[in-house]
């Protein structure tokens, strides 16, 4: 059973977002992985740290969030993205495809759909004024050819 | 962000990461260009796009709600079969996504 992970401490802020990303996707790159499996990952990870910061802390940049990752014996993944913001109050409403509770700033509404199609299991954890926890797993069936 | 204007179409060549923050300032740009010129076609090429998350999404809806109102007609191509399956997963009605 070997484990390995990394953690990052970051502001709220979304000029962050794409190093949170490269740092994470740097890190599970050690393991042989797909690019598509990677990109997939990359792709829930971006989607998580965006909420956190767009509606966790409503791009108030005083918050912090903590993104990790965990690689359990070379194949299992898991991201958890935590922040200490508003929290969420309807945990289904806010999972629903095409739901957005910002219709005016032109989102998708597609970000739990995106996290729920490109992993295997994704967990939210949430209280109002408290944060929220999204844990994220995915066992890896891609490897790169050679 | 390079873009090309030609006889009422205007072709923008997106590039890197379209992410929340990247798509802030993209969407800005792209936006007065239409403005500028009130094209018949928007094209949105892809091809230049390494990575893009659900504001990507946003923003091509974005785009295509605008080109609508001007009663003008857009497509989206190039898009790498990593990009292809967001947009896919998005659920638009996007008969304006051409792949290849």
């Amino acid at each position: 059973m070997s484990e390995n992970y990394i953690k990052i401490e970051s502001k709220a802020n979304i000029k962050n977002l794409a190093s949170i990303r490269l740092c994470i996707t740097s890190f599970l790159s050690e393991i042989n992985i797909h690019f598509d499996e990677l990109m997939d990952i990359k792709t829930a990870l971006s989607e998580a740290v965006t909420n956190a910061i767009d509606h966790g802390y409503l791009e108030n940049d005083d918050g912090i969030i903590i993104t990790e990752a965990i690689i359990k014996d070379d194949e299992k993944i898991i991201l958890k993205v935590v922040d200490f913001g508003k929290g969420i109050e309807d945990i289904s409403l806010a999972m629903t495809p095409a739901y957005t509770s910002k219709p005016e700033s032109e989102h998708a509404g597609m970000g739990f759909t995106i996290m729920e199609s490109f992993m295997d299991e994704v967990i939210v954890d949430s209280r109002v004024d408290d944060g929220t926890s999204i844990t994220m797993t995915k066992t890896i069936k891609k490897r790169k050819s050679n | 962000m390079k873009y090309k204007y030609l006889n009422g179409k205007l072709t923008i060549y997106l590039e890197e990461e379209l992410d929340m923050n990247s798509c802030r300032t993209i969407r800005g740009v792209i936006d007065g260009y239409i403005m500028k010129f009130q094209p018949y076609e928007l094209v949105l090429d892809l091809s230049g796009v390494e990575f893009m998350d659900s504001s990507g999404i946003g923003l091509i809806l974005g785009r295509y709600n605008l080109i609508k109102l001007l009663d003008a007609k857009m497509t989206v191509v190039n898009a790498t079969s990593n990009i292809r399956r967001i947009i896919e997963l998005s659920n638009i009605k996007l008969e304006c996504v051409q792949y290849e």
